[in-house]
């Protein structure tokens, strides 16, 4: 038998396979002479990334110590609790933000933090972020790929020729499509639960979307003709849409069966940030629970937001706070608000730590990475980022650590390092020189 | 040696002899290159590049060779943005002959051979599905909640470009078409839905709301659509201080009112404290609910919910109250404030105890037949679906189009009953491309790279997306069908009826709420410690008052430098009282003339003041910024990278101990030479609005020193205050009209517009200025352009 390294992922068994409801796991899926933990055919990590814009007080972000058991920070001390499941990674830069294209940093900063690539001016391009690439791997058998969520609205004027996309959203499924980002709990309840007050209506309406989906592929040719090849291409791409939603809902109905303990629907957006984001992570710790998805991405605020989180200490805009002119008293001031934000991340981090898992907890299989593509917000420095990740990655991540990478190691490095650690090999990734080992 | 000589002389001779016949028509051209070397080749060579442009190697003389570059140059040079501050100008005269000879060239080649460019395939935004629902099946839906924001791009959502798909997106489209066939229908079977409107938090409720009856303060109007007839359940919450209790409890006999068009059917005494009203109860006892479980009809209902106003008497309070109530919500329940209960939001849900589908508009609008008996149903469903398709493909139907609805609509029928079958394929409608896109085809036979005209059916969607963000009419459709839109006459008479039509304040809304960033206004928080009295009452008014600006010049039909000049404006008392104006009275908006020349037009408006500020202060930067793009369209460039902070003090207290005035802190960015070079274009015409303070309002003084609104303009002239600077704008009316026209032929194509568009974008400004600038000869001259009624073939794409 000729072996090698092959094989085949799940997104290419279903795209051959059609209409296959139940997922067989196949010796096929599993790399030849390849232990069965770390493939691709039996990932259960979670992967989450969180984006905080406008940097840290990094004196007080940083670890003093190196290493094993070291000493916790003041902005990191809400997750002194879960420290064994702590990895946090100092001394990594965004090179990406600089360039040729420079300046207009918070035009920029969201677009860069998962791709590693420079926005690009006057247009809509950027690169496929980090959890796209994961999505593609480990989130196509599950009903949603991904789930991106925010707390903020998006904002319709953005800035410095810069498009809106690059404002409002940390993940792309490619270089030229932005995923929105849902800051409606609402929103983000029907998508993961469905429409319909019951299990039942839920399931009888994904079938008739079903045939509905079914009925436009069937005009397809008619569509296209005459139409100009660009319009084609983007024809294309609304048809892939329509077979993606198409197989979410086959899935969504196989799983229909499986017994989920669904919450009330959520009503309207909350008028706090902090009832606010505890409800998005309510109903994301439940749908990693249940698989619903394993991809998410969330944004805290946007660049230049001048939300106010007046439970910090804090009273002032948070992009105001963060032009701190690196005077002592308004960088500890600043602080304030960056603890609050990781206090709120403990709140999800501790959903996860309580919630059983397979052989363990919803944290031992979770990776979870949280951060900003700032440092020093006064002047839009991208190095060195405040990056933290929690969760064990099914093991794979230790804790309990502080790495400080050599300097100038781009941030990219860590998130091709961590695509290895979900088990999706790249070779390079955004301006990466090579992975982080974590 | 002689031999030699005389050769050379010849070769000269013979030279000059050619050249001979060319040589009167040269003298213009040289005066040119003559010019370009003296006033740009100094910097825009090929060694020093400065602004990345090089203009060495380009013959001037022929600009129609190398359009991209050139257009670059006129778009500078039409703001008079160059030659940079301080350094030499011809005069004017020469100066604009000089622009307008590189851009005749241009024209010239352009009208030779035009490139109308081709919109993409485009996407409906939400705004355009919402109402494209209202006007297909009569109900109205809130874009923001049936699906997700667009992108935008050049400050607009409604261009092609950036309306890309998603699985996620589609989603909702899909998810949008079966919640809304149920509503539309009025399906018996539907689950109780809760819907909740909130009233934002920052409006004060002391005084009376626009919309509300008279004699009523606070509360919100809220338009509802009912499903079906039968029971709903509101359910009213109010504002609580942060950790519980209720504002303004110990507030005496206030009462809480609720109609529903305009017939009371609640009036409910509150209890005053300690009672909060407050699930479970709380503090010193539990309260009765605030709810009410009524019959209503479906259909879209208008519904009030606000307080009885006890009196109208000043409080003689222990300390002064801000305007904005709710700026302190601890001023709800300490001693030495008297406050009112505010209402924070109201949820409506139902149906419960279902009557009926009910008699709505918009199943009026679906069941244009009835089937007396089952042998009539399958007819009647035809007629129904071919209406509907029609309308939302918004071109005729075929038997192609119409066998898979009814395909859907025996599968509804199967299961339920001819209603249900209805719903069905209605569903299916909503779902389909046809309806979600604008497709527009370009004939086969036509070769890539030749122009074609849309046809009268593209033309009237076009028409209608532009002027209405919706679909064609009934009217426009049958005209467009029998092929009579292609008329002049007929296109420029359906023009004006459109303008008319009640359904032009999408254009309005949709253009002024983004050009001017009205939209971006309901995102700015002013410094509550600073502005204390700013809360969103008078932040709508901000919003209404330009968009009446506006609306005045659409619907007058007036001259668009209006915008920047005229002598009205609209006020409501809030706004009155925030300008000065005195006596006006009550929460309605009226024309006044505005009480000093500095608040003409829309530099004198809070809406652009509070947009261009920080939250705690002015920001001529911005202002002066967002003037040279959305204005003069010649946006600064982006900042350089690595700006050092501001220099610290010695203290290492940063800058706040050094700089005292926001004058101060421009000065600092002037002094420096890797930020001078722009900021002496914009600070300059920032500095002369520093009279409005960050919301807007007039003052003299700045943190204890005196305005000063003095500076140079980047053409040599001097500015000093608003007056000045609207001068100047006047002066290059030339830049104000083309920007404006440039983003309203954006709008109207759906897509930006690129080097190629300029050609026709003058030649719309040229037009427009032959009938006075009026709005409507700017509308007109852009459904009669080329990139609105044609397309170029674009060649085959390879990947």
């Amino acid at each position: 038998m000729f072996i090698t390294k092959k094989h085949l992922s799940r997104r290419t068994f279903l795209r051959g396979a059609g209409v296959t409801l139940a997922l067989p796991f196949l010796e096929s899926m599993v790399p030849a002479q390849t232990a069965l933990k770390g493939t691709a055919a039996l990932p259960k990590t979670r992967l989450g990334c969180f984006y905080v814009p406008h940097g840290a007080t990094m004196y007080k972000w940083t670890p003093a110590t190196e290493g094993k058991n070291f000493e916790m920070s003041e902005i990191l001390s809400p997750l002194e609790k879960y420290r064994n499941h702590m990895t946090v990674v100092s001394n990594l830069r965004h090179q990406s933000a600089t360039g040729a294209d420079a300046g207009a940093e918070h035009a920029r900063s969201a677009a860069l933090f998962l791709s590693g690539a420079s926005p690009q001016k006057n247009g809509v391009r950027v690169g496929t972020t980090v959890d796209q690439i994961a999505a593609a791997e480990i989130g196509q058998d599950t009903p949603l790929p991904s789930i991106e969520l925010a707390i903020e609205d998006v904002s319709l004027s953005c800035g410095a020729g810069y498009g809106c996309a690059y404002f409002n959203t940390i993940s792309w499924k490619t270089p030229t499509v932005p995923l929105p980002m849902e800051n409606s709990p609402q929103v983000v309840f029907e998508k993961l639960f469905g429409d319909g007050g019951t299990a039942e209506q839920r399931l009888q309406r994904k079938r008739e979307d079903r045939s509905i989906l079914d009925s436009i592929r069937q005009q397809t040719s008619d569509l296209m003709r005459g139409l100009p090849a660009s319009d084609r291409t983007r024809m294309d791409g609304y048809l892939d849409d329509i077979r993606e939603i198409e197989r979410r809902i086959r899935t969504a109905e196989a799983q229909a069966g499986a017994n989920q303990d669904v919450p009330d629907a959520p009503v309207g957006t909350p008028e706090t940030f902090d009832v606010h984001i505890k409800l998005m992570f309510d109903l994301l710790a439940i749908a990693y629970k249940s698989e619903i998805t394993r991809v998410a991405t969330l944004m805290y605020a946007k660049d230049l937001s001048p939300s106010t989180y007046p439970e910090s200490g804090n009273r002032s805009g948070f992009h105001g706070a963060s032009h701190h002119a690196n005077a002592k008293s308004n960088m500890d001031n600043f602080a304030l608000i960056n603890k609050y934000h990781v206090s709120a991340f403990a709140y999800f981090i501790d959903k996860l730590a309580t919630t059983p898992d397979g052989d363990g907890t919803l944290l031992d299989h979770s990776m979870i990475l949280y951060g900003s593509s700032m440092s020093n917000g006064n002047q839009h420095d991208h190095e060195p980022l405040p990056i933290v990740l929690l969760g064990g990655a099914g093991g794979t991540l230790e804790g309990n650590r502080h790495l400080i990478a050599s300097q100038h190691t781009p941030m990219s490095n860590l998130l091709l390092g961590m695509l290895d650690k979900l088990g999706v090999r790249k070779e390079s990734f955004g301006d990466s020189t090579g992975p982080l080992t974590i | 040696m002689k031999r030699l000589i005389y050769i050379a002389g010849l070769t000269l001779f013979l030279t000059g002899f050619m050249l001979l016949p060319t040589l009167g028509r040269q003298r213009e051209p040289s005066s040119q290159q003559a010019l370009l070397t003296d006033y740009c080749l100094s910097c825009h060579n090929d060694r020093l590049k400065t602004g990345g442009l090089t203009l060495e190697q380009l013959d001037i003389d022929h600009p129609e060779a190398s359009p991209e570059v050139w257009e670059k140059v006129i778009r500078k040079l039409r703001a008079g943005m160059m030659p940079p501050t301080g350094l030499p100008r011809p005069d004017r005269t020469t100066y604009e002959t000089f622009r307008r000879t590189i851009e005749n060239a241009i024209d010239r080649t352009a009208r030779a051979n035009p490139n109308p460019g081709a919109t993409p395939l485009h996407r409906m935004n939400r705004t355009e599905y919402a109402n494209a629902i209202r006007d297909l099946l009569a109900i109205d839906v809130d874009p923001a909640t049936i699906l997700p924001p667009d992108d935008s791009l050049e400050g607009l959502d409604n261009l092609a470009d950036v309306l890309g798909t998603s699985p996620a997106l589609i989603e909702r489209y899909i998810g949008a078409a079966a919640k809304i066939s149920r509503l539309a229908v009025g399906n018996t079977g539907i689950q109780p839905l809760s819907v909740t409107y909130k009233v934002r938090g920052d409006v004060s409720q002391d005084e009376h709301i626009e919309g509300l009856p008279l004699g009523t303060r606070g509360g919100i109007v809220i338009r509802h659509n009912f499903p079906v007839d039968g029971e709903y359940l509101f359910k009213f919450s109010l504002l609580k201080v942060n950790f519980g209790p209720q504002y303004g409890q110990s507030a005496k006999n206030e009462q809480l009112e609720m109609s529903i068009n305009g017939v009371r059917l609640l009036l409910m005494d509150l209890r005053s404290a300690p009672y909060y009203y407050i699930r479970g109860g709380g503090g010193g006892g539990t309260a009765p609910a605030l709810e009410i479980r009524l019959p209503v009809k479906a259909g879209s209902q208008t519904i009030h919910v606000n307080f009885i106003k006890r009196t109208a008497a000043e409080v003689d309070d222990l300390l002064q109250p801000f305007d904005a109530t709710t700026a302190d919500l601890q001023t709800g329940v300490q001693y030495g404030y008297t406050t009112v209960p505010h209402l924070s939001s109201v949820e409506i849900l139902g149906p419960y105890n279902i009557g009926g589908p009910g008699n709505t508009p918009s199943r009026a609008r679906i069941f244009v037949c009835r089937p007396a008996s089952q042998r009539e149903e399958a007819a009647c469903a035809r007629k129904i679906l071919s209406s509907l398709a029609r309308r939302a493909y918004r071109r005729p139907v075929g038997d192609d189009d119409i066998a898979p609805l009814l395909a859907f609509y025996q599968k509804g029928r199967e299961t339920g009953d001819f209603d249900a079958g209805i719903e069905m394929a209605l569903r299916r409608i909503l779902a389909d491309p046809l309806f979600v896109f604008r497709f527009e085809r370009d004939p086969e036979n036509l070769a890539a790279g030749a122009t074609h005209r849309v046809t009268d059916i593209e033309l009237a969607s076009r028409l209608s997306f532009f002027l209405w963000s919706s679909i064609p009419d009934e009217e426009l459709l049958s005209i467009a069908e029998q092929g009579k839109l292609r008329n002049a006459a007929v296109l420029q008479q359906q023009v004006q009826r459109m303008l008319k039509d009640p359904k032009s304040q999408a254009l309005i809304t949709n253009f002024s709420g983004q050009w001017l960033f009205l939209r971006e206004l309901k995102n700015r928080q002013p410094d509550l410690l600073l502005f204390a009295d700013f809360d969103d009452n008078l932040r709508q008014a901000f919003q209404r008052e330009t968009e009446m600006l506006f609306g005045s010049i659409v619907r007058e039909d007036r001259n668009v430098f209006d915008l920047l000049t005229a002598d009205y404006t609209f006020v409501n008392e809030r706004l009155a009282k925030h300008y000065g104006i005195p006596n006006i009275y009550g929460t309605d908006f009226r024309r006044v003339t505005v009480p000093r020349p500095e608040r003409k037009g829309l530099f004198g408006q809070g809406s652009f003041l509070l947009v261009t500020s920080a939250a705690n202060r002015t920001s001529p930067v911005t202002r002066g910024a967002w003037i040279l793009e959305n204005l003069l369209g010649s946006p600064p460039p982006l900042p350089p990278p690595n700006v050092p902070p501001f220099p610290e003090a010695a203290n290492g207290q940063g800058i706040q101990k050094i700089v005292t005035s926001v004058r101060e802190r421009m000065e600092q960015h002037r002094a420096n030479q890797p930020c001078k070079g722009c900021h002496q274009i914009m600070d300059p015409i920032g500095l002369t609005l520093e009279n409005f303070d960050g919301i807007g309002r007039w003052r003299t003084e700045d943190l204890g020193s005196k305005i000063d609104t003095r500076g140079q303009h980047v053409d040599g002239t001097e500015l000093d205050g608003v007056e000045s600077l609207r001068a100047s704008m006047l002066r290059y009316s030339d830049a104000f009209v083309q920007t404006m026209a440039e983003k309203l032929t954006m709008y109207a194509t759906g897509r930006a517009a690129h080097y190629y568009d300029m050609p026709a974008i003058r030649a719309i400004t040229r037009e427009a200025a032959s009938d006075g600038y009026r709005f409507s000869a700017l509308v007109n001259a852009i459904v009669k352009s080329d990139p609105f009624q044609m397309r170029v073939k674009r060649a085959e794409e390879t990947h």
